[in-house]
């Protein structure tokens, strides 16, 4: 090994006093205990700043009825709550966000593993297909929003003129709760994808490869590596775009936001009402209910932590399986 | 204050020709000295049609006053914007724009806004402008424009369908009641032009709405609309027409956008800013006209306010810079660059406003067109009472009635369930 | 483990050629030509990519009338130039000023990002303190928390701190995010063997400076891409701008939504503004992609 060439700071400790080098070490000392926490610490001062409050506040008022511009409220306890349960869009928008999270970022995350596999591979042009797969993500949302909800307008939509060449008749992409929800999806996918995939081929190139040269000597096929050595060792890239595409998924906003403009967000029959836009409906558009959507952001906040759980267990499940079949 | 400052700001302001800014001109000043350079922030949404040359020349004689315009994307944005910096108790703009749909929100906290009542600006603006404008005692905004309503229709699809397609004509045609413009929709289907008569059931309802005192709610507050019979005859007449002659392109969609430029429909309520709509989505038709006529009369859409919040700086400056934007003549010139209809009385007797005409609407007089819309909703002696919840109210209603038209559900569901989404507003 | 990671290149954090590992060479999946799926499935990725946007092409480089156009032919029309330059020399855009604050935070923003979250993606995958286990949860955690109320109490924070209009208010709240160093600890905790660290510390180098020249080299391929990722996000991040920055001192989505105050909207115009604020990311992927692949190639460094 050539660790010889580390610069190594007490390198001149024989030559001082004992004193000095109790001193010392008592300094590496701390530096070996307070480092890990020194080093995290930005991001909980940032939080601290910036994160804390928004979720104190939130968690506070949807305990009150509350008026968010003159500061007042009354305490109602969980009467916002209580509220909140007993509304028909509220069980509607959680069956539209679960519906929506599923239908995108299945497929979504999916398509990006095959993607960031073909992606691995000793392609030509590497560059060229990385950055053609991300596209997508350089575009402005709003931007998106506006070309996907064109395409997918019912009667001069690009796409219900591209199926009526195959004799298909036009969709109702904005009555029709299922394809609504699949237009949303489709712009999900469109965004995060080519992104998806560029995260997860970063974890696969950390792999060592011996594995897989270990795997085809031992006559291991390309699907058999793919599953029993890429899978698992991808363990926590995997978790890690679960865990944020679920994230995400579940907070869906600006998608069924931007869809059609006509009305209160979320479609004629809440087709397409997820739970981000109907708080911001109950927040912003009907009168004192600042609490109750606080009371909803609350709500989602658990779904979102009891998904992720789920998922976590679920992934390192399928994992841990994978591990022990291999080894 | 300073008298220095006052007759100087007097005198600068007569140059510019207003009579009516005067007086106006003579509140302003305040604790600041005349020399100070001042910034003023105005925020608007949409198009108010302020055009970077109009705000010049408020700066051109005013040169120690410069107006920083912010313009918002769309009505939501603005909201969500001034209730924000509302609650934060800082960050709005010197002069804000309120949309007359959410002014009712914003009528709930006169004390965060500044007086803007002069013995100038009392009567110069019809009469449900400035209750709207009013919280209490204090007249917290100055109406910018309003929404008089009348028709616009497709010359070439009238002349289709074998109705006289000239606007004096088409106007006594369409002069009634709404079941004389369902009768006349109905001779027009029955041409078998391929187009329907009107866009949707919610535009059309929304002419409705806007003739009622009190159609959602009483004057305290209550809600009323699930049981107020007016209602449910409105929801229920619009949506008899709507079977045989509604496109059921519900408004603000792209279809309904392409629809326009599509000629899917001969006729469309037709407040003054609907004409840049029209004209934005269907720049090449060449045969939009306007009729003189609305339904029951006349009826009232959309129209906003200038506020000034009291968490600004300058005050007394944006006062004085509201009034002179307010005034008939910036008013007018507004009208001629967006379409937003002065809703200050003396702008109607205004040449400049009478001789405008728009030749994208086939040269439609609009100027004394618009005018006649006015006096006609004024006549009706209607105002209609907006209060909080009159948007979700709307919102809700709007829903059950696209329900119908996308085939989704039967009228008597959908009104169920129009009624259970209004109970859960309370 | 093998001996070439720490050569001095590798140590002083320069892209270390010895460090690939046989890129491209043995039975390796990533040796593997892609068969005939493999490609239709990128060309069929790219196609979903591009077509979207070539429409939006197509309307920008049309007049008002392309949106709504049924007939919208497939070829560009010729006013892709003219309506840019209607975009840039718009008065009430601010085009320049919004393109060189734009650059001002995404630049700042992705690089606090990428140093803070490998710092504590390194300290989270590497290090050992009590409590690293929930401390990393209520990481997560936090981004689990809506943010469609958070605008208000966060403005208050801004105006208390007294940042609303400068850019420092787009700025701070991105400087490190749960998200930065989430990706980082998973990267890491792969990609950088423990015995590697042990190896400096056995050799006397403190906590940093194993970081700097243990850590950091072997983040480099995912810093890298959580660099080009944050300031894109930055770069196209609109509503909080929106709400907290002055009309005179935006950044590029809040001066291009100026396109869209109207009643009607020349969307032509709209999409063109996109598209111009596009091209400068363009560049930084032609600039950047080099160094990713290099980065992503250079990855392996786990022996």
């Amino acid at each position: 090994m050539t660790t010889s060439s580390l610069p190594t700071a007490p390198a001149a400790a024989s030559e001082r006093s004992p004193r000095r080098i109790a001193f010392s070490s008592r300094l590496s000392r701390w530096d070996l205990k307070l480092s890990p926490y020194l080093y995290i610490s930005p991001f909980f001062i940032l939080f601290a700043l910036v994160g804390l409050f928004p979720l104190v506040y939130t968690g506070y008022i949807a305990l009150l009825k509350f008026d968010p511009i003159l500061h007042t409220g009354t305490f109602v306890g969980f009467d916002n709550f209580v509220w909140v349960f007993q509304q028909r869009q509220f069980w509607i928008a959680l069956r539209n966000t679960l519906t929506i999270f599923l239908l995108s970022a299945v497929p979504q995350i999916v398509v990006a593993l095959a993607i960031a596999a073909v992606l691995d591979s000793n392609l030509k042009a590497k560059t060229f297909w990385r950055m053609g797969v991300l596209l997508p993500y350089i575009v402005m949302p709003v931007a998106v929003a506006l070309i996907f909800s064109k395409l997918f307008s019912d009667d001069y939509g690009l796409v219900n003129h591209l199926l009526s060449f195959i004799g298909i008749a036009p969709i109702h992409w904005h009555t029709d709760t299922i394809p609504a929800q699949i237009a949303i999806a489709t712009m999900v996918n469109f965004r995060w994808t080519g992104y998806n995939a560029l995260i997860l081929l970063a974890g696969m190139q950390a792999i060592p490869r011996d594995l897989y040269e270990q795997a085809s000597i031992d006559g291991a096929g390309r699907f058999r590596r793919f599953f029993s050595i890429t899978i698992p060792q991808l363990r926590p890239t995997l978790i890690f775009v679960i865990i944020t595409a679920t994230i995400g998924g579940l907070q869906i906003f600006d998608e069924p936001q931007l869809y059609d403009t006509g009305g209160l967000a979320g479609g004629s029959n809440q087709q397409w009402l997820t739970l981000t836009v109907y708080l911001h409906n109950v927040g912003w558009f009907q009168d004192g209910s600042f609490g109750r959507a606080a009371a909803v952001a609350w709500l989602l906040f658990l779904l979102i932590v009891l998904i992720g759980l789920i998922n976590l267990a679920v992934t390192r499940r399928i994992s841990n399986n994978e591990n022990r079949r291999t080894s | 204050m300073n008298l220095s400052r006052r007759t100087r700001v007097g005198a600068v302001l007569a140059t510019a020709a207003t009579i009516a800014l005067i007086a106006t001109g003579c509140s302003a000043g305040g604790s600041s000295s005349g020399d100070q350079k001042v910034t003023l922030t105005l925020a608007t949404f949409n198009n108010f049609g302020y055009t970077d040359a109009l705000l010049a020349s408020y700066h051109k004689a005013h040169p120690n006053i410069t107006i920083v315009q912010k313009v918002a994307k769309t009505s939501d944005d603005a909201q969500t914007n001034l209730f924000t910096k509302l609650a934060a108790g800082n960050g709005l703009s010197d002069i804000e724009a309120v949309d007359g749909d959410w002014m009712p929100k914003v009528r709930q906290y006169p004390q965060l806004f500044t007086d803007l009542a002069s013995a100038d600006n009392k009567g110069r603006y019809a009469a449900y402008k400035t209750a709207g404008g009013t919280a209490g005692t204090k007249l917290i905004g100055l109406g910018t424009d309003v929404g008089p309503e009348a028709i616009c229709y497709r010359a070439d699809l009238f002349k289709a369908a074998g109705l006289p397609s000239d606007p004096a004509a088409v106007s006594k045609l369409l002069t009634g009641d709404w079941s004389n413009y369902y009768k006349v929709g109905a001779q027009f289907e029955a041409a078998k032009t391929g187009a329907a008569w009107f866009d949707s059931a919610g535009a059309t309802f929304q002419g409705l709405a806007n003739q009622y005192k009190n159609f959602f709610e009483k004057d305290d507050g209550t809600t009323v609309a699930t049981t107020n019979p007016d209602v449910k005859s409105a929801f229920d007449s619009v949506l008899a027409a709507s079977a045989t002659q509604s496109a059921h392109l519900q408004e603000w969609t792209d279809d309904w956008a392409g629809g326009m430029a599509g000629g899917k429909f001969a006729t469309m309520l037709c407040p003054p800013w609907m004409m840049g709509v029209i004209q934005g989505d269907s720049p090449k038709v060449t045969d939009w006209n306007i009729a003189n006529a609305f339904p029951n009369g006349g009826g009232n859409w959309g129209g906003s306010y200038l506020l000034v919040p009291t968490q600004g700086k300058h005050a007394a400056e944006a006062k004085a810079f509201v009034d002179w934007l307010t005034a008939p003549d910036q008013q007018i010139s507004a009208f001629k660059t967006a379409g937003n209809f002065p809703s200050q009385l003396a702008a109607y007797k205004s040449s400049a406003l009478t001789g405008a005409t728009n030749a994208f609407f086939s040269n439609a007089p609009i100027g004394t067109l618009f005018t006649d819309r006015a006096k006609a909703f004024a006549d009706t002696g209607v105002i209609p009472f907006k209060g909080i919840k009159y948007g979700a109210i709307m919102g809700a209603v709007q829903n059950g009635l696209t329900r119908v038209e996308q085939g989704q559900q039967s009228a008597a569901d959908s009104w169920t369930q129009v009624v259970s989404d209004i109970k859960a507003l309370s | 483990m093998t001996a070439p990671i720490l050569s001095p290149a590798a140590i002083s954090g320069r892209p270390a050629k010895a460090a690939r590992r046989r890129p491209g060479r043995g039975g390796a999946a990533a040796g593997m030509r892609p068969g005939f799926l493999g490609y239709g499935l990128l060309v069929a990725a790219l196609l979903g990519a591009i077509l979207p946007l070539y429409w939006a092409f197509l309307i920008a480089s049309g007049d008002s009338s392309s949106l709504n156009d049924v007939n919208l032919p497939w070829w560009p029309g010729g006013n892709f130039l003219e309506n840019a330059i209607k975009v840039v020399s718009n008065d009430r855009v601010s085009f320049f000023k919004a393109v060189l604050n734009s650059l001002i935070v995404s630049t700042v923003v992705s690089a606090s990002v990428v140093f803070f979250s490998t710092l504590a993606g390194y300290s989270f995958a590497k290090l050992r303190f009590r409590g690293k286990q929930s401390l990393f949860i209520f990481v997560i955690a936090t981004t689990a928390v809506p943010t469609q109320l958070g605008v208000v109490p966060l403005f208050i924070v801004m105006s208390q701190l007294g940042w609303t209009g400068t850019l420092g208010a787009v700025i701070v709240p991105g400087l490190v995010t749960a998200f930065g160093v989430f990706w980082m600890t998973q990267y890491l905790s792969t990609a950088l063997p423990d015995e590697l660290i042990e190896a400096a510390r056995v050799d006397g180098a403190n906590m940093f400076k194993t970081f700097w020249y243990i850590g950091f080299p072997a983040a480099r391929p995912a810093a890298a891409m959580l660099g080009l990722f944050t300031f894109i996000a930055t770069w196209t991040n609109f509503f909080w701008p929106f709400i907290v920055l002055d009309p005179s001192n935006p950044t590029l989505p809040v001066a291009l939504s100026q396109l869209q105050a109207n009643y009607f909207v020349d969307y032509s115009l709209v999409l063109a503004g996109v598209l111009l604020a596009t091209l400068p990311l363009l560049l930084l992927f032609i600039v950047a992609g080099r160094q990713l692949v290099a980065g992503i190639m250079q990855g392996a460094v786990k022996g």
